[in-house]
């Protein structure tokens, strides 16, 4: 049902691209369909380019040779199905997403670089060998952040050292949509974001009671709230800009409860730090204080009501215990004057 | 020398079981809320919270049943006409009669066994904080099928404080209430009838 005509060379669109059509009537006829085609899609890739380009001027798509690629590209059904493994491969680029992703500036071909000239393209993305660390690395002076510290970190990882098949930072990340976290994004949007990531291989932990979770009270509500990469990367060394790349293998993951549920929590530092910072900015402080994202039993996410819960509290011990002591010397006064 | 029987054996037993229920609670509560690691882990702790919720929630239904059926419940109808004068003369003995050996103002009888300051608290509790506090409770529990905000906050955050303010309250009550039964006739006349069941006086009024 994704199957593109384009991309299939059995279809019936692929042999008028091939020019291998009968007789020239009906060559005649499909030029003219194409024709008509061709200018309809002019007309509606240009109106709604002439609006993309207001919101991003500089999106790397309205680059002269991008313009070439998203002809195509833009058409959510762009796909084939896949000879060998039967899947339907996606070649669509979501226009939207790619202007919010962190490579918005980039045309195509400035990671494609190689055999896209003709059509059908001789090559595809997974025989380019695309390398995100190299290339980072060589356009740091473009303002690419370096991905080594994250590349010894994700070496150290499952993905990693159980040599899962075809894993590569692709598996996880889709470079045309790739975006950090904005300001506006809730804690569950964030959350659902990223354990969206693992859950699209992790397809067995769908489950009400998810394997290697049942010692988890509730596993739906925690993954409502906490992303899986807060239990499963290591406690030491994280910073808050971005959660760790080695994931821990199931027996060395975070297992106790009070690491999250505990003032200061460790885990969830870095999850709700980030957040809070940005609301605050927003919202301001004391709006931020009282009306927390999440409540998190044991986080005491409220300070003040404690101190006042527990002054009441003591106030009224020592209340109780002066008044009884009162009464007992009033007691021993009466004995006395007996 | 006056004796009454005001505890009948259900009532008695209901006392006790939810004190024992209330004070689990309490402990429990506290450790997880504070991350009280030493006193009961946080692991041990949610079970055994979650569990006794639920026997109370039972222990409130029997409370409200025996009431209703077993004849204590004329002891929790407030006078509204007299409890202003009952209320300020009772706080009046408590802030300053007892320390002057003022007589009780209040007397037990087999008709009022309770004073207009314990008609009042009791009834607050039981049928004030109790509910909330259990229906909060169950709220968490079942917190994930409620909806994601209320009046545009997370619904979690308000059943969170609406159970921990009501907590606060009922610790706070449990202090007055065990210091107050201690104001009988004898420091341990109230005790001794609420595991007896007979309120037993020296002196006669
Ligand atoms: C361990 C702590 C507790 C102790 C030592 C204790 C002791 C007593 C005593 C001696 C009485 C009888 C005297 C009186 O009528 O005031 C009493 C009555 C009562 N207590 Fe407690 N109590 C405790 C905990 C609680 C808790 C946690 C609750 C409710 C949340 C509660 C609710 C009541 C009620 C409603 C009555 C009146 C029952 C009636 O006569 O109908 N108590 N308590």
């Amino acid at each position: 049902m994704l199957v593109s005509p384009l991309s299939d060379p059995r279809s019936g669109f692929s042999c008028l691209a091939y020019g291998q059509c009968g007789t020239a009537l009906r060559r005649l006829l499909l030029l003219a369909l194409l024709a008509l085609t061709a200018s309809a899609f002019a007309l509606s890739t240009a109106a709604s380019y002439g609006a993309a380009a207001q919101t991003a001027k500089k999106s790397g798509l309205l680059k002269e040779d991008s313009r070439d690629c998203m002809r195509c590209h833009w058409m959510e059904t762009m796909a084939y199905r896949d000879r060998e493994t039967g899947k339907i491969v996606n070649l669509s680029i979501d226009r939207d997403a790619y202007r919010h992703s962190v490579h918005h500036e980039l045309a195509c071909s400035d990671c494609h670089d190689r055999g896209y000239s003709h059509y059908p393209h001789r090559t595809s993305s997974a025989d380019e060998a695309l390398q995100c660390v190299e290339c980072h690395e060589e356009r740091e002076d473009d303002g690419a952040p370096n991905l080594v510290g994250l590349h010894h970190e994700y070496e150290k990882s499952v993905h990693v050292t159980e040599e899962v098949e075809d894993f590569s930072c692709f598996s996880c990340h889709n470079p045309h949509t790739f975006h950090p976290v904005s300001a506006g994004e809730s804690i569950a949007q964030v959350v659902a974001e990223t354990n969206g990531t693992c859950l699209d291989c992790h397809t067995e932990l769908l489950t009400p009671v998810p394997k290697g979770h049942e010692w988890l009270p509730r596993p739906q509500a925690h993954w409502g709230s906490v992303r899986c990469l807060d239990c499963h990367t290591p406690l030491e060394g994280r910073i808050t800009e971005r959660p760790s790349h080695n994931v821990l293998a199931a027996e060395d993951s975070n297992q106790l409860c009070v690491e999250c549920h505990s003032k200061g929590s460790a885990l969830l530092s870095q999850l709700y730090n980030y957040r809070t910072e940005q609301a605050r900015d927003e919202k301001g402080f004391f709006a931020q204080a009282i009306y927390n994202d999440a409540y998190i039993v044991g986080m005491t996410r409220n300070p003040w009501m404690d101190w006042i819960g527990l002054g009441v509290i003591l106030l009224m011990i020592l209340g109780v215990a002066a008044h009884g002591y009162a009464r007992y010397r009033f007691h021993r006064e009466q004995e006395t004057s007996k | 020398m006056t004796a009454f029987y005001l505890y009948p054996l259900w009532l008695r037993l209901w006392h006790w079981l939810n004190a024992l229920i209330f004070v689990t609670l309490l402990v429990t509560g506290v450790s997880m809320h504070f991350t009280l690691n030493w006193l009961i882990p946080f692991d041990v702790a949610v079970p055994i919270h979650n569990t006794a919720g639920v026997l109370l929630t039972g222990s409130w239904l029997l409370f409200v049943i025996g009431n209703l059926w077993g004849g204590n419940g004329k002891h929790y109808l407030i006078n509204l006409r007299t409890l202003p004068k009952d209320l300020i003369a009772q706080t009046r003995y408590y802030l300053h009669g007892i320390f002057v050996g003022a007589p009780h103002p209040f007397h037990v009888s087999a008709e009022h066994k309770l004073n207009a300051l314990q008609t009042l608290s009791y009834v607050g509790v039981m049928y004030g904080l109790m509910p909330v506090l259990i229906l909060s409770g169950w709220a968490f529990l079942f917190s994930t099928s409620l909806p994601e905000t209320l009046f545009g906050i997370g619904t979690v955050w308000i059943i969170a404080i609406v159970h921990l303010v009501v907590a606060w309250m009922l610790a706070l009550f449990l202090i007055v209430h065990s210091y107050i039964i201690t104001t009988g006739e004898t420091p341990t006349t109230n005790l001794k009838a609420m595991v007896t069941g007979w309120h037993k006086e020296q002196s006669s009024g």
